[in-house]
């Protein structure tokens, strides 16, 4: 365990410094995240600008926000952490640089989950994190639902990583999966909106086949005291199983990996 | 399977390796057909190969492109999982990949890199360090021995994008060999390099040889490669392995026979020196032909009793006249019989 820690610490160190090389990315990505949260809180200005509008899916305005807030903290978790580094799995896959990573004396998939980091994103995650603390301040918030809310998406970060590492994995077998990144971020959009916003059989969809609303407006009910128990044991559950699922989906491709002939 | 003695560092039985590949006609319309419509069959790339190395050892793996090289490499590193038959190295199942046998190995490939692109290679040597958990004084130890051999001065801190080939190639060899393994695998090493980084790139492989005592398997296309490195050549062709012996008696499997080279004190005519054997060449006092293997003493007799010979000499033709006669014909190669240990 300490040993992975370390080399956490070591890839942190060579990401950072590597990303350091260009500067002038770092205008880039603070607009990207600009770009993000402008939209996001358009999206729910646009909703709650109808005149007589308090409440969307029963979410007052902000609630609404909160949700939006726990999106951006998403979107940035998903910059920082997650798409630098399974974008990298398809590429490794097609140049062959993958050889290496399964020549390494280190679980392979935590080599390829934590080799690099996009630190340049961070925005996102503070701009998300400020406007939870922002919309919160508008709502009763108990130390209780802090905690609740704390599981609740510590288990979302969780499953957006096992989706994300699932749908790269599939790069052993189709080389190519930009598309499925861009089909991740398609359905993700979503979760910018409370999932209760939508009619019952996209709340559904959103639910039960991707689990969207375990990311953004469960993690939101429980900091506002208003999950339900069972959502509330769902969310780990559905963490644990994503985990070991897609775990067990990675095994089997870099099983059947034909690395790509020199 | 019974195990190895301890002076067998790789042993290969019977190994095979067959793909499913995909077929797609040329032209748009073959891509949308193959794409709604795969069609694949079975290719067999390692058809049942057999062989052993000692510790130490160093062989030069030879074959045209495609002959089944590359895929055997893969399967002793564990990248590939074998069809049939078994594999041991360093005293291992090579596909289980356990973390014992991938700290005892390397696979180097010329053609692909793992150092990282945007900083320098002393960055990725010290990922590796953390990766293989190299303690510190044996890391410093290795790293001044490798910067002195490899003359990795001046380049270490340098961003690997900014690196020329040579001195890339360099540092992913370095890189590649900080754990110091006992079995390295080298795929195509010189890849690409000029003679002089191909020099040292075998310089390299040499000492740390000696110096380890690593067993090495090299695949290149480049004879000078194989012949200044390995005493031992396996040539591997459409998926088997049609030799395996030393370079001196791989140049006797061809038909081509042995060269003799003339100084002469007088000149004479091409088809004067054509009746000694074939392919003669003269270029006014010089003289070269072919001569066939056994009869060499007795041709080179003959020349010396009736011609005024300054000089002669007897020499096997350059590997790569073997090789591209080899390849070239498709004449049946005789293949050593192997004693197999593991029934």
């Amino acid at each position: 365990m300490t040993r992975y820690l370390r080399l956490i610490r070591i890839f942190t160190g060579a990401t950072i410094s590597a990303q350091l090389e260009y500067r002038a990315n770092f205008l880039g990505a603070v607009l990207a995240s600009l770009g993000e949260v402008g939209v996001a809180l358009l999206g729910i200005a646009v909703l709650f600008g109808q005149p007589g509008t308090v409440s969307v899916g029963g979410y007052s305005f902000h609630q609404a926000l909160l949700v939006v807030g726990f999106f951006m903290l998403t979107e940035g978790f998903i910059s920082v952490f997650v798409q630098p580094n399974m974008s990298k799995i398809a590429e490794a896959v097609r140049t062959g640089s993958m050889d290496f990573t399964l020549l390494k004396p280190i679980d392979a998939q935590f080599n390829v989950s934590t080799r690099n980091l996009n630190v340049l994103r961070v925005t996102d995650i503070l701009i998300g994190l400020g406007l939870i603390v922002y919309a919160a301040s508008f709502l009763t918030v108990t130390v209780g639902g802090v905690g609740v809310a704390a599981v609740m998406y510590l288990s979302a970060l969780v499953i957006v990583y096992c989706i994300w590492l699932a749908l790269s994995t599939t790069a052993f077998w189709f080389v190519k999966t930009q598309n499925m990144s861009e089909l991740f971020n398609g359905v993700f959009g979503a979760g910018r909106f409370p999932v209760t916003a939508f009619p019952i059989p996209v709340r559904a969809f959103l639910t039960f086949v991707v689990p969207i609303a375990f990311i953004t407006t469960v993690p939101a009910q429980a900091l506002t005291g208003g999950l339900s128990p069972l959502l509330a044991l769902a969310s780990p559950l559905v963490a644990a199983v994503l985990f070991v699922g897609s775990r067990l989906f990675w095994k089997r491709a870099v099983g059947s990996y034909t690395s790509a002939s020199s | 399977m019974t195990s190895p003695p301890p002076n067998v560092a790789v042993q290969v039985r019977d190994l095979r390796k067959s793909y499913t590949v995909h077929e797609k006609d040329p032209g748009f319309v073959g891509s949308v057909r193959s794409f709604f419509n795969r069609k694949s069959h079975e290719v067999e790339a390692v058809k049942g190969v057999s062989f052993d190395l000692a510790p130490g050892e160093v062989v030069g793996f030879l074959g045209p492109n495609g002959a089944g090289k590359t895929t055997t490499l893969k399967m002793l590193s564990g990248l590939l999982h074998p069809t049939g038959g078994t594999a041991r190295v360093a005293g291992f199942e090579p596909r289980k990949r356990e973390t014992p046998f991938l700290k005892q190995i390397t696979l180097v490939m010329g053609q692909k890199q793992q150092l990282i692109w945007d900083l320098p290679a002393l960055d990725s040597f010290l990922v590796n360090q953390a990766i293989y958990e190299i303690p510190e004084a044996q890391y410093q130890a290795t790293m001044r021995e490798f910067t002195d051999v490899l003359g990795l001065e001046g380049i270490l801190k340098k961003q690997v994008r900014k690196l020329s080939l040579g001195e890339r190639m360099k540092c992913e060899l370095a890189a590649a060999l900080l754990h110091r393994p006992r079995v390295l695998f080298l795929d195509e090493p010189t890849i690409g390099l000029d003679v002089n980084m191909q020099e040292s790139v075998r310089a390299f492989v040499r000492d740390y040889n000696q110096r380890f005592d690593a067993t090495v398997i090299l695949t290149s296309h480049y004879m000078a490669d194989v012949t200044a490195l390995a005493r031992r050549i396996l040539v591997i062709d459409a998926g088997r392995l049609v030799f395996d012996g030393d370079l001196a008696s791989l140049a006797e499997q061809s038909s081509g026979g042995k060269t003799v080279r003339l100084q002469l004190r007088q000149p004479i005519s091409l088809a004067e020196l054509s009746r000694y054997g074939n392919d003669a060449k003269v270029d006014g006092l010089s003289a070269e032909l072919s001569v066939p293997r056994s009869e060499v003493s007795a041709r080179a007799a003959r020349l010396l009793a009736d011609l005024d010979v300054a000089d002669l000499t007897v020499e096997d033709p350059p590997i790569e006249a073997v090789m591209a006669e080899l390849f070239g014909s498709s004449a049946p190669i005789k293949q050593r019989e192997h004693e197999h240990v593991a029934g």
